[in-house]
């Protein structure tokens, strides 16, 4: 703040007792104002994030089965039974597969899209607004357009694949556990893989086009640049994204939802469709924030070793 | 740049691609949305429409209850997007701009709340909501879907923040004007891309969420689109027709936004990210 006062300093200088006084009374007011400019938004968070959390912990200790009643203190019971249960661990197990299958196929994806963008070529600066489409569209409407194209009355997929000889007669697409996951883990990383396109193009960016320029000097070639050069710039870029990216595609749970509702057969229900499901259909609320608080542990975990890998890359 | 002939043959084949990826479904839901139902479920699906009929888009508007989901999508994402820049940007100021205690202990605790996964807030806002009557209201999903903005919201006015030069700010300071006075009149017509942005993120997030909306609105009148259009699907046998003609209706909205204040938005995710 200081830096751009040269002159009130001088003067405060001179006459210390007056201006320095004037000085930190502004300081004063001026962090009472920025407490007050974030205070109404971390207030909302508190109280509809933080503060249902407490709730979550509260909840899995008792026994509720309707909102508004208090319930039974059972302690760690709901705990117990709910990590006796195959039901928990196979979720677990699915929502992994989720992430990691969404992990490789939206960074495949964005990665090409990225380097694409970067490029220059006619209508570049429309292409990167609207690669956004399929993102910012409700989640109902790229359920409604993959299970139509998907479905065997009017579906185009399955006429192509036939047509292009990888198919030999039309397929159920979420007839099977396998390809049902399969194929949501395609949906979702068709939705999501253009934001991690633009985090990507971001990082591209800002690598110094001149180290490229050097290399190509150099006779260097196009695989050879991007390997020793764009690749390991792009290296914590691609790390921040892999962790956000987890936690995000951990989250999704209205694409999974509409589309095969955790079937066929429980072989898409990940965790998030296992508390939905707990909760809202077998009104069991207390087992769900049980496996609720389970799982933000997990997620917390994760996020923490995450992180501490990468400060010691960073260090190494 | 020069490219090499396979290189760019290599760009032009990739380009086609993604084109066909992401703009092949899209058209082959609108132009369906306007077939007739016999070629919508044609063995052998058409590229190119050849029938027309809008009697998809007159059964929507006039026999489903989807006009007023539309309504209230609108009412929701429009209040949300107006609360979140409200509480967004003066935050962001707070947090980027001024001397703020405990700030670093706060940024975190944002970043945090940004990859949040909702399920696991999911009952007891419910059972919170329940408590101060704002089950089956509008309001509950305006503060869930801002709730929800916010933390990605103040992270990327960052980046708009940081194109304004401080002399500016300190010049009008060294004036006498206070603060509040400095932030209105000088950063806010400044900054009105960043404005913008957040905007269009709160209100894109805001019309696409399903979760929350599924569960804390309770009366068909007062649906969104996503779980009122969600409940059409399985009420009627598959009506086809029906249901690329409101996927279409819905995706119109958010395409108008983002063709008015797409490149902002896009310069706000690319220009502070990840840093």
């Amino acid at each position: 703040m200081e830096r751009g006062f040269p002159k009130p300093r001088t003067k405060e200088a001179a006459d210390p007792g007056v201006g320095g006084q004037g000085l930190r009374r502004r300081r004063l007011s001026e962090r009472k104002l920025a407490l007050l400019f974030v205070t109404p938004a971390l207030g909302l968070l508190a109280l509809t994030l933080l503060w249902p959390l407490v709730l979550a912990v509260d909840l899995s200790l008792r026994d509720v089965r309707f909102i508004g009643k208090p319930g039974e203190f059972v302690g760690l019971a709901n705990y117990t039974d709910v990590l006796g249960e195959a039901r928990f661990w196979q979720s677990g197990l699915r929502s992994l597969i989720w992430v990691a299958g969404n992990a490789v196929v939206q960074t495949a994806l964005a990665l090409a899209a990225a380097l694409v963008l970067h490029q220059s070529f006619p209508g570049v600066r429309i292409a990167r607004v609207w690669v956004l489409l399929t993102w910012i569209v409700p989640t109902v409407v790229v359920v409604i357009i993959w299970r139509w194209l998907l479905s065997n009355s009017g579906g185009m997929i399955n006429p192509l694949l036939v047509q292009a000889g990888l198919l030999e007669a039309p397929v159920g697409f979420f007839s099977s556990r396998e390809s049902a996951m399969t194929t949501l883990v395609l949906i979702n990383s068709w939705r999501w893989f253009p934001f991690v396109t633009l985090m990507i193009l971001a990082a591209l960016t800002r690598i110094p086009g001149d180290l490229d320029e050097a290399a190509r000097m150099d006779g260097a070639g196009a695989w050879q640049r991007f390997r020793r050069i764009t690749w390991p710039l792009l290296q914590p870029t691609l790390s921040v994204l892999l962790v956000v990216g987890t936690l995000l595609s951990f989250n999704v749970f209205d694409i999974i939802w509409l589309t095969t509702a955790g079937g066929p057969s429980g072989g898409t229900q990940t965790l998030p469709v296992l508390i939905y499901e707990t909760a809202f259909k077998g009104y069991e609320l207390s087992r769900a924030a049980a496996i609720s608080v389970l799982t933000g542990l997990a997620l917390m975990g994760f996020a923490i070793a995450a992180s501490r890998s990468m400060t010691r890359e960073e260090g190494a | 740049m020069k490219q090499s002939l396979p290189l760019r043959l290599l760009l032009a084949v990739t380009i086609l691609f993604f084109l066909l990826l992401i703009g092949l479904p899209f058209w082959w839901v609108i132009s369906g949305s306007f077939k007739l139902p016999q070629e919508i479920i044609a063995r052998e699906p058409t590229l190119v429409p050849q029938s027309f009929t809008l009697q998809h888009y007159a059964k929507l508007l006039d026999a489903s209850a989807y006009p007023t989901y539309l309504v209230n999508s609108l009412i929701v994402g429009l209040a949300s997007s107006v609360l979140t820049v409200l509480l967004a940007v003066p935050a962001a100021y707070a947090f980027f701009r001024m001397e703020l205690p405990f700030r670093e202990g706060m940024y975190r605790a944002i970043l945090l709340a940004y990859a949040f996964p909702g399920v696991i807030v999911l009952i007891p806002i419910y059972g919170l909501f329940a408590q101060l009557g704002l089950v089956d209201n509008l309001l509950a999903l305006i503060i869930v879907n801002t709730t929800f903005a916010l933390p990605f919201s103040i992270w990327m006015m960052r980046s708009f923040l940081a194109t304004i030069p401080r002399d500016l700010e300190e010049a009008a300071r060294m004036d006498g004007a206070p603060t509040p006075v400095i932030l209105r009149r000088i950063l806010v017509p400044l900054i009105l891309p960043g404005v913008a942005a957040v905007g269009v993120f709160a209100f894109i997030s805001s019309w696409t969420e399903y979760l929350f909306a599924s569960v804390l609105i309770l009366s068909d009148d007062k649906r969104t689109v996503p779980v009122g259009f969600a409940g059409i699907i399985g009420q009627y046998q598959i009506d086809w027709g029906l249901l690329l003609a409101g996927a279409s209706l819905a995706i119109l909205p958010v395409v108008i936004i983002f063709s008015l204040v797409g490149r902002a938005f896009v310069s706000g995710l690319t220009d502070g990210a990840v840093k």
